[in-house]
């Protein structure tokens, strides 16, 4: 994985999360950026990212590509953390047919290959 | 200047797995060459559309290699890549190059051999489309992403999974009728919601198949066509193209494409039309989702109504607007690189009158290709000869 996704991951694993917000415009955004994509401009700075967030849609995945082969079913989940930020990651501790729309997931990460290679969300209750 | 598009021929998509990109697009523009009063000599320049020759055939540099192969070689050649969307986005290229004065007859190609590789390695090489880091590596694969924008959309509009089978039951029935479809077999609402579960909500039948093929379309200028007495089929009225995040993540929305939106108007714009002077349109439906918001998007229904299209019948063949009466991509076939010139083969045959599905006094059509999952987008309208 690329050395900046490790850091990010890394920083899940710490509980010091960031995401990046446009001093011009506010909005939010995930690193690594250079730009603001809502307004091209280049004053980014990292502030604290919520490790809560509402789950806006989710899939069970029964047919992958082959470095996920073996695992499936498994569900991913498209969460937003806070307001314009949303990420992608496996859902843990619970199936596709224990959750809903809007429910509160709470994010980690798991190790893969040699490092904090993947996003992970598990109930908030758990 | 109007581009013109003299000559159109497509393989038949389907899998052929003792076959090459070069055979099939050497196939597929010697139809097109055929009857026409035009050789490959006459070109300028040779465009190719193709996603993954590089990922599934190890063959990068198609430009040259299918210039050649056509008997062109010594033509400007180039490979445009834009995912899904690189057949449309290599059409918009070779029009700019004849409007720009910088070309006068053009041939335009798309072409993917895909059935080389097995599921999850197909799987795999479409996978580049998306956002490797935040998507691929997370296990999300296309389907998925799909999958999210469907659940979601089901979520906002009320839309049921047999709202979405129904848009697969409309093209796959029409694919029936169109010989260079890879599907030749009816498909009941049953068979779509009783398909095996890809990436829920979404079943194998809602979406589109591994497939071979090559497309190509002849494009020149006017004043081309007139000095070399070349009959046309069609006219190139406008394009439009535009982008968006490619992570579904990092969207403003996911249950609608803004990009969309943008190339349809401007190619609305471009073509001096608007939407209800289309007769007939060939839409990205790579998934049942996928035709539900692009129909959205064109502006020919309001957000969270584009499911009404399939399920009243209204994008029916019979219906107010026909939508993909070729079979669309869940029927007629996605040679992901050859999918949007492939689009324009049917609707040129739609606007000369000898489709086999014949859409009656077609006379202005629009072909909609996209990209990944919505982050690249190109429209191009036509109008008859």
């Amino acid at each position: 994985m690329p050395a900046w996704f490790d850091d990010f991951t890394a920083a899940i694993d710490a509980h010091e999360q960031e995401c990046l917000v446009c001093e011009a415009c506010g909005d939010r955004t995930l690193p690594p950026r250079q730009f603001c994509p809502a307004c091209a401009a280049t004053e980014l700075t990292p502030e604290p990212l919520p490790d809560r967030g509402e789950i806006l849609s989710y899939t069970e995945i029964s047919v992958t590509i082959p470095k996920f082969r073996g695992e499936t079913p498994y569900t991913v989940v498209l969460v937003e953390l806070a307001e314009g930020v949303q990420l992608t990651g496996q859902l843990r501790e619970a199936t596709a047919d224990e959750i809903e729309l809007g429910d509160e997931v709470r994010l980690d990460t798991e190790p893969r290959d040699d490092g904090l290679a993947l996003i992970t969300f598990h109930p908030a209750s758990t | 200047m109007v581009a013109t598009i003299v000559s159109a021929a497509s393989t038949k998509y389907d899998n052929y797995p003792e076959s090459s990109s070069r055979e099939l697009f050497g196939e597929a523009a010697a139809e097109a060459f055929d009857g026409i009063d035009l050789t490959p000599a006459d070109l300028d320049a040779v465009y190719v559309g193709n996603f993954m020759g590089d990922l599934i055939e190890d063959q990068g540099h198609m430009g040259p290699l299918l210039a050649d192969h056509v008997g062109a070689r010594e033509a400007a050649s180039i490979r445009v890549e834009s995912a899904c969307a690189s057949g449309g986005a290599t059409v918009a290229q070779a029009v700019q190059a004849i409007e720009a004065g910088a070309a006068e007859a053009v041939l335009v190609g798309g072409v993917e051999q895909m059935s080389l590789a097995d599921i999850a390695h197909v799987t795999d090489a479409l996978a580049n489309a998306a956002d490797d880091v935040y998507e691929n590596e997370q296990g999300l694969t296309f389907p998925g992403i799909y999958a999210l924008i469907a659940r979601r959309y089901m979520h906002e509009f009320g839309v049921t999974q047999a709202d979405l089978a129904a848009v697969s039951v409309k093209n796959r029935n029409n694919a029936v009728a169109n010989p260079l479809a890879q599907f030749q077999e009816e498909v009941s609402r049953e068979d779509v919601l009783e398909s095996k579960p890809i990436a829920t909500p979404l079943r194998l039948y809602d979406a589109c198949p591994v497939s071979d093929g090559a497309s190509v379309v002849v494009v020149v200028s006017e004043t081309f066509a007139t000095a070399h007495d070349l009959d046309a089929s069609a006219r190139i009225l406008g394009t439009g193209q535009s982008s968006d995040a490619v992570a579904l993540q990092d969207r403003a929305t996911i249950t609608h494409m803004p990009a969309a939106e943008r190339a349809a108007t401007a190619a609305y714009d471009d073509a001096g039309v608007t939407p209800v002077d289309i007769d007939v349109a060939e839409v990205h439906d790579c998934f049942t989702i996928a035709e539900i918001v692009a129909l959205e998007a064109l502006g020919f229904y309001e957000l969270g109504e584009g499911a009404r299209g399939a399920v009243e019948g209204e994008t029916a063949l019979d219906g107010r607007l026909p939508v993909n009466p070729s079979g669309g991509l869940l029927g007629k076939g996605h040679p992901v690189g050859a999918t949007g010139v492939g689009q324009l083969v049917e609707l040129t045959k739609q606007l000369d009158g000898r489709h086999p599905n014949q859409v009656d006094d077609a006379d202005t059509a629009l072909a909609h290709n996209v990209g990944g999952s919505g982050a690249s987008t190109t429209v191009t309208i036509l109008g008859g000869a």
